[in-house]
């Protein structure tokens, strides 16, 4: 059984890997489906590791789903 | 043109000793957003740098640091690589003012040797990496990015170039960040009120003036192009990319196109910027990418950004204060120079002969409603005629001596400015700060100022006399 990926900033299962190294077992980079981080295999235990991440830049969907808009949608022009 | 593409533009940076090729084999993260962090920590002679073995890639090459020094920049102006500050930016408003430049369209162009068009995954095509530790995710942060507005498609003078940073979050989706002050605000406002999507062109890897064209605040009306032939002095060569019908460089090494999807925001950032803080997380516009053509072996070329200064200080400095120059002068002759080099503008330092007292507070209001100021601009210090805005013991100077806040300080209040700048509040509002240090004239008359030093005669003859008489090194 394969290990699931959690994704290091928001802690969501909804990861996939979105590309491997060209020279083969280097590395991966995943994405989070849920708040967009992505991240590579390669990369510090700080940015890999859900629990070293730094929690300053912990970030939920929900956050995300509440932050502010910019530029904001204007309304649709009468036909 | 000097450079007509990234290639020649490296070559030419390594003729001059001004190119670093990194060799030994780094990882994508950290090492190259650090090597590039580092490289701005050299000074004004920093070269550019070219990573040529990336661990887990084939071929790829990234170019970074391109415009990160003021030699760099002069050489990306052709002009000699020692050329001082002050030289570059008098050169670069005589080309400005010679605007428009002429645009040379071309049938076909090296970008379109490898193309693209299905399952594309720009995590495959190009090699993406972190910067800063704090980032969200693999931005794209130099590319020139072309749209036009929708509803009058015809009109050349539509068409925008322009530089904003890139989250690339999916496989052909990527998130946007154009600021309601920018042209491609403009351009998105006007689709989306009709609830179409935008075309988009993105195109990475540049000839390095249309990389300083795409970040100058030139007016919505005026041509990227045409001003990019300006600064060349010599035709600029755009080529009709097919999928979107947008004109985009010649040279680039990489063409992403696609469209940005009518009234979707989706989560974006955080991402370390220029301000020398992270930008926070916001819901932004979507970008998807239908399409990519690229040179063969190309070059990803990209920037580092974080605690000024860095490459984007150089990249987004002089080409901000000759706009504004030009745009002040239109308005008031009587001004010398524009400093607007720290933070790409957010303090302003204007020059500027005094014709009547309060004069110099007008022409720190005009800063504030050019185009550029209304999203920047936080400070504006107007100075005198006879201080050199560049030279910052001359502003210090003026400002300890000349100024006198119960006379000489203006607060704006509720402005706009962009919504990076941390200060503001609610992002994106601000008051605004007119500090006076001209020397007062009638009928404004306060302080004593009637007896300013000046040097003693013949200073300038023994300037030269003991220059002559140092000790050769």
């Amino acid at each position: 059984m394969t290990k699931k990926i959690i994704c290091p900033r928001c802690e969501s299962e909804h990861t996939d890997i979105l590309t491997q190294s060209p020279v083969p077992g280097v590395w991966e980079v995943y994405h989070c489906e849920e708040c967009f981080f992505a991240w590579r295999s390669t990369e510090p235990d700080f940015i890999t590791d859900p629990a070293k991440y730094n929690p300053e830049f912990k970030l939920t969907r929900e956050q995300l789903d509440q932050s502010g808009i910019m530029p904001a949608v204007p309304p649709l022009a009468k036909r | 043109m000097a450079y007509k593409d990234l290639r020649t533009h490296l070559q030419t940076l390594a003729d001059q000793g001004q190119l670093v090729r990194v060799t030994e084999a780094v990882l994508p993260e950290p090492d190259i957003g650090a090597a590039a962090c580092a490289v701005n920590k050299l000074g004004e002679k920093a070269p550019a740098l070219l990573f040529e073995n990336i661990k887990g890639y084939t071929n790829a090459r990234i170019a970074m640091n391109v415009h990160g020094s003021w030699c760099n920049h002069a050489i990306s102006m052709d002009m000699p690589r020692d050329t001082p500050l002050k030289e570059q930016f008098l050169q670069f408003v005589r080309r400005y003012e010679t605007y428009p430049g002429k645009v040379e369209e071309r049938a076909t162009a090296p970008w379109e040797e490898v193309v693209i068009e299905d399952d594309i995954n720009l995590f495959d095509i190009l090699p993406l990496f972190r910067l800063n530790h704090g980032d969200g995710g693999f931005y794209i942060d130099k590319a020139a990015i072309v749209t036009r507005d929708i509803t009058d498609w015809d009109d050349p003078e539509t068409q925008n170039v322009g530089m904003y940073r890139l989250q690339v979050k999916g496989k052909n989706r990527i998130g946007l960040q154009p600021v309601p002050a920018h042209d491609i605000a403009i351009h998105l406002r006007k689709a989306e009120e009709l609830g179409e999507d935008l075309p988009i062109a993105i195109c990475i890897g540049n000839d390095p003036l249309i990389s300083t064209v795409a970040a100058m605040p030139i007016l919505y009306n005026q041509s990227e192009y045409e001003m990019a032939g300006a600064l060349a002095e010599e035709p600029y060569p755009v080529t009709t990319a097919r999928h979107t019908g947008l004109q985009v460089p010649w040279g680039s090494e990489f063409i992403l196109e696609g469209r940005i999807l009518s009234r979707v925001r989706e989560g974006e950032g955080p991402f370390g910027e220029f301000t020398g803080h992270y930008s926070g997380a916001r819901r932004m516009p979507v970008v998807e990418i239908t399409k990519v053509s690229h040179r063969r072996n190309p070059i990803y070329e990209h920037l580092y950004l974080g605690m000024p200064w860095t490459e984007i200080d150089y990249l987004m400095g002089i080409n901000t204060c000759a706009p504004l120059q030009v745009q002040l002068k239109q308005a008031f002759p009587e001004v010398q120079a524009v400093n607007a080099l720290y933070t790409h503008g957010l303090v302003v330092i204007v020059s500027t002969k005094v014709r009547f007292g309060g004069f110099a507070k007008g022409v720190g209001m005009r800063v504030l409603t050019t185009p550029h100021g209304l999203g920047y601009a936080k400070v504006v210090i107007v100075v005198d005629e006879n201080i050199d805005p560049f030279n910052l013991p001359q502003v210090m100077w003026a400002l300890s001596t000349k100024f006198n806040p119960q006379y000489d300080l203006v607060t704006v209040p509720g402005l706009s400015v962009l919504p990076l700048d941390p200060g503001s509040d609610p992002a994106g509002m601000t008051h605004k700060l007119i500090i006076d240090t001209t020397t007062p004239v009638a009928p404004e008359t306060h302080g004593h100022y009637s007896q300013e030093l000046s040097d003693p005669v013949s200073t300038d003859v023994w300037v030269e006399k003991l220059r002559q008489l140092m000790p050769k090194a």
